[in-house]
């Protein structure tokens, strides 16, 4: 169990800093104002600002569903086995 | 056994307890067993079954246990550190890389700036020099104030740290886990909020929301989460009772 839980862990952990850092390489427009969850301002995205972009949403993501697989999906689906095993036996 | 061994000494083999208390505060074996009742007992009984095992398993063995008081620190204690070390530095390489703070204009030391707070983790402090409108009008005194607000606000962070330093010394049950004394966690817990919600107090006029409203809620809040703590924690420990008994006749199967 404590193993799940490290593993959700680490998961929102990468997902959250990878996040962050590209938040705040492309929705931060200033020091002031929204950090990391700001519009996007570049204009003329190359391709590599895509990547980008697209590699921030990826993390976002990673993390949530991360998390949830580890901390809530797998934990339930082990509970709901052995609920069964105890029911037929 | 030659002659100047006697059946008193403390010994590592597993043949003796071994058990030397680590000083008079802690309870020994036989302090402990007096305790017949409750969580106690059954934690004494479950600890006292594990350890008596394991010495009848190391009876009948020919292992010969080392006289190890420790691990050595190297490796055992360098690679920990190494490891600790090597993930802060490159967590710190990393975000000053990637995320290098701005450089604002330099601070104008002879403008007073508009909003004076001290450093995030002091607003608890700055929140208690807020509690002007706790200070009691007394009647006798015509209406007027014992002390001043300001000195009121310094003297309830006297009262508020002088609690927190007590607070060890009020409780020195054995207990290590909250839902074995849920008043003491309930105590915390409010301790842990109020430090929350009297640091909100210090910065009201950053929350979006009535001040008054405000005041209230940072004494109210730690009292309710107190009371959803007690709650918890006194439903919990009777499945913390039996998940113990369980785990242990799982482990151990009577004979």
């Amino acid at each position: 169990m404590a193993d799940e839980f490290m593993k959700g862990f680490a998961c929102l952990m990468i997902g959250g800093l990878g996040w962050m850092t590209i938040g705040g390489w492309y929705r931060t427009p200033s020091f002031e104002g929204a950090q990391i969850t700001g519009e996007v301002t570049v204009e003329n995205l190359t391709l590599y600002d895509q990547i980008g972009l697209f590699m921030g949403e990826a993390f976002f993501w990673f993390a949530v569903f991360g998390a949830l697989t580890f901390w809530v999906l797998l934990p339930l689906a082990s509970e709901f086995r052995t609920y069964l095993d105890e029911r037929s036996a | 056994m030659s002659d100047n061994t006697t059946d008193d000494d403390v010994r590592t083999d597993g043949s003796g307890t071994g058990i030397v208390s680590p000083d008079d505060e802690t309870p020994a074996w036989s302090e402990r067993k007096e305790r017949t009742q409750g969580l106690s007992r059954l934690t004494y009984e479950y600890f006292e079954r594990a350890r008596r095992e394991d010495q009848d398993l190391r009876q009948e063995s020919d292992y010969v246990e080392r006289d190890v008081l420790a691990f050595p620190a190297w490796p055992h204690e360098m690679m920990r550190n190494i490891a600790l070390t090597s993930f802060f530095v490159g967590m710190i390489l990393f975000v000053s890389a990637t995320l290098p703070p701005e450089m604002p204009n330099p601070a104008n030391s002879s403008v007073t700036p508009a909003i004076i707070l001290p450093d995030w983790y002091l607003y608890w402090s700055f929140g208690l020099l807020k509690l002007g409108p706790l200070n009691p009008d007394l009647s006798i005194l015509g209406g007027t104030k014992l002390m001043a607000d300001r000195t009121y606000g310094v003297l309830a962070n006297v009262v508020v740290v002088g609690f927190v330093a007590i607070v060890p010394f009020l409780n020195k049950g054995s207990a290590r886990r909250p839902v074995e004394q849920p008043f003491w966690a309930a105590v915390g817990m409010s301790g842990v909020i109020f430090s929350f919600t009297i640091a909100a107090l210090s910065i009201k006029n950053l929350i979006p929301m009535d001040s008054h409203l405000l005041f209230d809620l940072t004494f109210l809040v730690p009292i309710v989460s107190a009371t959803i703590t007690y709650a918890v924690l006194k439903t919990m420990r009777e499945g913390y009772m039996f998940d113990l008994n369980r785990r242990y006749y799982r482990l151990r199967p009577p004979k």
